[in-house]
């Protein structure tokens, strides 16, 4: 009994040290859990704010594709697709607006806590990883694909993590270029159901910069804040882009004035 | 030795109800850090903060609840033969819960919920007191059988 009273503490003390070691070996931990209630603003950002944001300040909007690009659909139903990488800063940024956009068309499950590499610019902006997450909706399908963690590989890079399938490697091989993108083999790669294009973040990740995942989430729901701004102003961009999917549902969203006008806005561009 | 173990159930209730209180209404009115290593909000809407469909902090407001009762001087006076055992297993599971606990925090949220510590730390002063309490003194039935 008395060994039991001396060996707790022992053991708590030992658990303490290798999660510290841990921690130091790793230039950029990742966490998978504990973004339960981050996730959960993301996808509840208040549509008064959302609509007081509009297209927010200093967003790049998805470029729109030639109208005679075949869609991208699975089983009729049209596709989003993301690929990025957990390391990647520009991907964590641009994470956000995805979540709060399609959290308008459907749900998302498993969310996992991620931030991006501590050896990049922007280092450790927090987020959210797609990896081992679902989403569900009635009009849009969704498929984000992380291929690489944050965790530095021993040869160099980052340690891999999905694997892109043939039709995703083809994708990003068409449009992952020139004239689609001036930036060639850039991440995050959004792909909205071939109609439109968004490559690297929509806004400047440094409004994200040294906010908690829990910081990030609240300050969605104030209209004024720059992360408010900037990811809110991005993901009624790419809501817009989506309605141009889901024939303009659900109404609801699609109807909403301000992310028709947005629409308008997009469409006239192209 | 008895006094200490009611006040460390008792201080381990109000703490518990605290977070409880804290899980009915909304996590951000704990008074915890909320970013980086110390991080309540991040524990306690964590995966782990629910087992088998129950919050736990309800689970430790019931523990600690069963703990105050087990520990009032009545109970420690009392002479029926389960009660002392049952102190015990309660102290030791109420010990290995928390030693998941500690895990989860560091290992699988890795993050820290400075509340949530406390009731560890009163947890194991408790069964600390309840061990040394069992080995100290004589089981009653087998005093009266001697007697």
């Amino acid at each position: 009994m008395i060994g039991a009273i001396v060996l707790v503490p022992v053991l708590v003390s030992v658990m303490v040290i290798v999660a510290l070691t841990k921690q130091e070996e790793s230039s950029a931990p990742t966490g998978r859990g504990g973004a339960e209630r981050a996730a959960a603003l993301a996808a509840s950002v208040p549509v008064s704010v959302l609509d007081a944001v509009g297209m927010g300040s200093g967003i790049t909007p998805p470029r729109a594709l030639p109208p005679d690009t075949p869609p991208l659909a699975v089983g009729g139903v049209p596709e989003v697709v993301y690929i990025g990488a957990e390391y990647c800063p520009f991907c964590a940024a641009q994470t956000w607006p995805i979540v709060v956009a399609l959290s308008r068309f459907g749900a998302f499950s498993g969310l996992g806590a991620t931030e991006s590499s501590a050896a990049d610019v922007f280092p450790r902006t927090q987020t959210f990883t797609f990896y081992g997450a679902t989403y569900t909706s009635d009009v849009v399908v969704f498929t984000g694909v992380e291929t690489e963690t944050n965790q530095p590989a021993p040869g160099g890079g980052y340690t891999p993590l999905q694997a892109l399938t043939p039709e995703q490697e083809q994708l990003l091989g068409t449009y992952d270029v020139a004239p689609y993108t001036d930036s060639p083999g850039a991440i995050p790669f959004l792909m909205i159901g071939n109609r439109y294009l968004s490559v690297g973040s929509g806004f400047d990740p440094s409004v994200l910069k040294g906010a908690s995942r829990d910081e990030i989430a609240r300050a969605l729901s104030d209209p004024s804040s720059p992360i408010a701004q900037g990811v809110n102003g991005t993901a009624n961009a790419l809501t817009a882009a989506i309605c141009g999917l889901t024939e303009n549902r659900p109404a609801a969203v699609c109807k909403n004035p301000v992310i028709a006008s947005i629409a308008a806005q997009l469409s006239s561009a192209s | 030795m008895r006094s200490a173990s009611v006040c460390l159930a008792l201080g381990a209730l109000g703490v518990s109800i605290y977070l409880a209180i804290a899980h009915l209404t909304d996590p951000e009115v704990l008074a915890c850090a909320a970013s980086g290593a110390v991080n309540c909000v991040e524990v306690t809407t964590s995966a782990q903060s629910v087992v088998a469909g129950i919050p736990v902090a309800y689970l430790g407001v019931a523990w600690s609840l069963a703990m105050v009762g087990l520990c009032l001087p009545a109970a420690w006076r009392a002479r029926a033969p389960w009660i002392r055992p049952l102190r015990l297993a309660l102290a030791t599971s109420g010990l290995v819960f928390v030693l998941w606990l500690i895990y989860a925090e560091l290992f699988l949220i890795r993050a820290i919920c400075l509340w949530c510590t406390v009731v560890h730390v009163l947890t194991f002063a408790l069964f600390a007191v309840v061990a040394l309490a069992w080995i100290g003194e004589p089981d009653a039935s087998s005093t009266r059988a001697g007697a």
